[in-house]
């Protein structure tokens, strides 16, 4: 071995190292993609609502594509359906929730190719994980009864709903952690301020009181992080939001952070390194885990992009991906920012992407 | 018997041609309306008369009638759903629906629901294309389209029994009784329309329209009386009460159901007096709707709105090529529900309108109304009009006015997002009309521009992001109306055509696109051939390709839709007709609206009796 083969070896090495300790969930050695679709993020569009317009579209990982409507591409005549909510990945597999439909189209998420429909069962479905060959759905039921919501348990092996756990009213994210599922009572049509705690070993149900309307949830070193808006200002009385912090082993309440006022309504909480990032209206806020009161200024903005705010939020590999709506009626719009973590990377908040995606564009998946 | 042999006969013929019947109503002397302003005041303008005969042969609803016998574009969310106008290039707010004389548009949506109205109830509907506005009030925009019910003096007992039945369960029965005497006149009518809506979907990702059934009961009185020879009381009244359970679209199954309950009162005494007239009306309004989000559960959704009116119309002729018209009214609005609360509309409105004939050739009309209320600034609404019959078969017709429509209930209180500043909707309208006749062909053809103003749409807001109403819209709709009327007969042989064409740009002034849900072009035919106690009739719509809000799937194709019917009369003192129909006989499969596709080839048999 000669001194420039070790000397890219070695630089190699390093690449990898530095990349891992960043996110341990992409490996920089790429293997043969498993098809079309591997390697980028799947952006779910919920479409105009009783339009059947739902549609995803496709973003590589290098930035170099962009491919829309990619379900409709790979079936020909099949309609994927209406208002798109949440996608979850089971091996190969990828579910689609589409709430307006009350179904989930499973398809490769790889190829897009849809594989069957999951139909029976649901009733308003919501947001789907994934836990030991399960499939967990949370369903509003009737959206005008606070009494009828549950969690869908699907076996994935047959893709039919063998069960169903019963929660109080508008549950909406759901994330698993240690064989516990945490579900987040956004309140459907009235304002929720509880998080289910669903033991999967015997269905049974607690929950935790938290902040009003919690809307987003994340997990970190056992600590469960969530961000809650209040209650908005077409609720009777309108009130400010934060963060909670929940130790997943007595499932208490550690800590509460809260916006004073009462027109504060921070959503969209993910977690990345030691911070927690959220937005609020168009600003994209940071929080040192290890912080003790909540930032009042934003680290960025979108305002320069756009002034209808932040529909979708997801942060991978330095990169910040954020959905805008626009008017809810023309294509909506992906931007992809600068985390500012990376090496040699941009600060905070530099514009890095563009793309004009499908109708309202609702999450992100990251797909490898 | 002959005469009122010849009267169904022709009847039966006449396909609502666009100025061949202007003038039906007028020549009947014993008759009395409860609309006379739509005669009187509407010969600068286009108005389609459709007589009971014409309402007899056309599906049960008012959407089926006017798709194929006017120029109105209806969108109807699947067969029997929710139906909306869309009269010259506007939106389904800005076609007004006139019930004797009374505006019944809902006061919760400012629309009139076209498949909620059974036109079996009423003696003749009308078509009145163009802005009516200050006589009309809100609404009416794009145009008006009248149900009119008659009360006729002199001895009678007539009854008329309709049933029919067919494809999908559709069930129909309508009974009417007219009784008379010189002094009194009773109309009554009751209807039940049901169907299971179960069709077919011609398209092979889905097998058949589900969640669609419906069902729908009304009821219809107007009675008359004869004070004296001078003074005369009226009543109407109907109430309607239907159910529809609202199918999905092609992806995706519904489970909801809408209720709707609507009733509407009229009295009124009319007095003359020498050149005076004088009309004193009172009348009472209601509409309520319960929205089921799941038509198993007991729970619903409540929306509903009561209205009172007082109107009073002072008539005077000047000479008989000259009269006025003095109208003052009032109205209170209570309107609540779940997602309005409770909130109340008063309205005081004053009208003057103004007919004068100088010279044979040349009429002119005037009318302006001004509304007052606290909610909102109302523009000064007004039409002038002019009609030169500049040749004995060729008439020019001129008439410019300003409409509007108020906001809504919905507009203004809708929880936390309604705006409570709103503006109505305001337009200017200018058309240009001809009419010729020659022999047995009869042509008009109309020139129009709207220009609207402060349209009031739901959009997010550009600082908080939440959807709310604004003025914000613009449009300019242009178009050009063509109909054409031919009646030939030969002996025995009877045949009558009507066919009509609309050619139809209304774009948003800030985008310059098509508005959604607007076809370019529409055009529909009917043929009408009799032939002794034989009659057939052949029916041809076409709708243009539309756009609609959806980016993926942009526009909903154009289609052809062509309904064929015979029929045959038994009995010799009274008529008792058997009659078969096959609707879209040629199959075509089409959406009226994106993913909501509508029945293949269909049949229907119906028997109504005369006793």
């Amino acid at each position: 071995m000669n001194c420039s083969k070790l000397f890219f070896a070695l630089l190699g090495i390093t690449f990898l190292s530095q990349s891992c300790s960043d996110d341990d969930d992409i490996s920089p050695i790429r293997y043969t993609p498993l098809g079309k679709y591997d390697s980028g993020v799947l952006v779910l569009n919920q479409g105009g609502f009783g339009h059947d317009d739902a549609s995803l579209s496709y973003i590589s990982f290098d930035f170099t594509k962009l491919e829309n409507d990619i379900f409709s591409l790979a079936n020909e005549d099949v309609i994927l359906g209406d208002t798109a909510q949440d996608v979850a990945f089971y091996g190969s597999l990828g579910y689609v929730i589409l709430n307006g439909s009350n179904k989930i189209e499973v398809v490769n998420r790889y190829t897009m190719k849809r594989v069957g429909t999951i139909e029976t069962g649901l009733s308003n479905p919501r947001y789907m994980t994934v836990y030991n060959g399960k499939g967990y759905v949370t369903n509003w039921g009737d959206a005008g009864n606070a009494n009828d919501d549950y969690v869908a348990v699907i076996n994935l092996a047959t893709s039919s709903v063998t069960a169903s756990i019963a929660v109080v009213e508008g549950p909406e994210k759901i994330l698993e952690h240690n064989g516990k599922l945490y579900v987040a009572h956004l309140g459907g049509y009235g304002f929720g301020n509880k998080i289910s705690v669903i033991k999967t070993a015997d269905s049974s149900v607690s929950t935790i009181t938290v902040g009003d309307v919690p809307n987003a949830m994340a997990v970190k070193d056992n600590f469960l992080w969530v961000s809650y808006g209040g209650k908005p200002f077409f609720a009777p009385v309108e009130s400010s939001g934060g963060l909670v912090k929940i130790n997943t082993t007595t499932d208490a309440v550690v800590r509460a952070y809260n916006y004073a006022g009462d027109t504060t309504h921070p959503a969209n909480l993910v977690l990345d390194g030691n911070a927690a990032y959220y937005t609020i209206g168009s600003g994209i806020y940071k929080f040192a885990l290890d912080a003790v009161t909540l930032p009042s200024t934003p680290v960025f903005t979108t305002t320069e992009q756009g002034d209808y705010g932040v529909y979708s939020f997801a942060i991978k590999q330095n990169h910040i991906y954020l959905g805008d709506a626009g008017n809810y009626e023309d294509p909506g719009k992906v931007y992809i920012y600068s985390l500012g973590t990376g090496i040699g990377q941009a600060p905070i908040g530099t514009l890095e992407q563009t793309y004009s995606v499908g109708v309202i564009p609702a999450g992100f998946y990251f797909n490898f | 018997m002959t005469a009122k042999k010849l009267f169904l006969f022709l009847g039966l013929l006449v396909c609502g041609a666009m100025f061949a019947q202007r003038d039906s109503i007028v020549a009947l002397r014993e008759v009395t309306v409860s609309d006379v302003s739509l005669r009187k005041f509407s010969a600068s303008q286009s108005v389609a008369i459709l007589n009971d005969s014409v309402i007899a042969k056309n599906a049960a609803s008012l959407t089926a009638l006017l798709s194929y016998n006017s120029l109105i574009y209806f969108k109807e969310n699947g067969l029997g759903m929710v139906s909306s106008p869309a009269f010259r290039g506007t939106t389904a707010q800005q076609t007004a629906v006139i019930w004797n004389g009374l505006n019944i548009n809902s006061q919760l949506n400012g629309q009139t629901d076209f498949n909620t109205v059974t036109t079996a109830n009423y003696d003749h509907i009308s078509v009145r294309a163009g802005g009516g506005s200050a006589i009309y009030g809100s609404s009416a925009i794009g145009g008006s389209v009248h149900l009119g019910n008659d009360l006729r003096f002199g001895n009678r007992f007539d009854n008329v029994l309709d049933l029919n039945y067919g494809s999908f369960s559709t069930l129909g029965i309508h009974y009417k009784l007219k009784a008379s005497t010189k002094k009194v006149s009773l109309q009554m009518g009751i209807s039940r329309n049901s169907s299971d809506n179960d069709y077919a979907f011609l398209d092979t990702r889905a097998k058949h329209n589900q969640n669609g059934q419906y069902y729908n009961t009304s009821f219809n009185v107007a009675f008359g009386y004869k004070l004296s020879d001078k003074h005369f009381l009226k009543a109407h009244s109907e109430l309607f009460e239907g159910e529809r359970h609202f199918s999905g679209t092609v992806a995706s199954k519904s489970k909801n159901k809408y209720q709707d309950l609507n009733s509407r009162n009229l009295i009124e005494w009319d007095a003359l007096m020498g050149k005076w007239t004088s009309k004193l009306k009172a009348a009472f309004l209601s509409e309520r709707y319960k929205y089921f989000e799941n038509a198993q559960s007991p729970l619903f959704e409540l929306g509903q709105a009561e209205t009172i009116i007082g109107k009073y119309d002072l008539g005077y002729v000047f000479d008989p090529k000259m009269s006025a018209n003095l109208v003052l009214d009032y109205s209170r609005t209570k309107g609540f529900g779940k997602q309005i609360g409770e909130n109340e509309r008063s309205i005081g409105g004053a009208s003057l309108l103004f007919k004068h004939q100088p010279l044979r050739w040349l009429g002119f009309e005037a009318s302006v109304k001004k509304e007052i209320t606290d909610n909102y600034q109302s523009p000064l609404l007004f039409a002038l009009g002019t009609q030169l019959d500049l040749f004995k078969n060729y008439s020019v017709l001129l008439n410019v006015s300003r409409n509007f429509r108020i906001p809504t209930f919905n507009d203004l209180y809708w929880q936390k997002l309604g705006n409570a500043y709103l503006d109505p909707e305001s337009s200017w309208q200018a058309e240009l009309g001809q009419r010729l006749k020659w022999r047995n062909v009869s042509v008009s053809a109309t020139l129009y521009h709207i220009h609207i103003t402060n349209m009031i749409a739901w959009s997010p807001d550009e600082n908080t992001g939440n959807w709310t109403p604004s003025n914000l819209a613009e449009v300019r709709s242009s178009g050009a109306e063509i109909a054409l009327h031919y009646h030939f007969s030969y002996g025995r042989h009877h045949l009558d055509w009507n066919s009509s064409y609309a050619y139809t740009v209304s774009k948003d002034a800030v985008s310059h696109e098509q508005l959604d849900y607007v076809p370019v072009n529409k055009s529909n035919t009917n043929v009408a051939y009799a032939y002794r106690k034989f009659t057939a009739h052949y029916q041809y719509l076409f709708n243009g390709q539309v756009f609609t809000p959806s980016q993926k799937y942009p526009t909903v194709a154009s289609y052809q839709v062509s309904n064929f019917g015979v029929s045959y009369h038994f009995g010799k003192v009274n008529v008792y007709r058997l009659g078969l129909l096959a609707s879209n006989f040629l199959n075509e499969n089409y959406q009226s609206t994106l993913q909501r596709p509508m029945p293949g080839r269909n049949y229907s048999i119906r028997i109504t009796l005369n006793f």
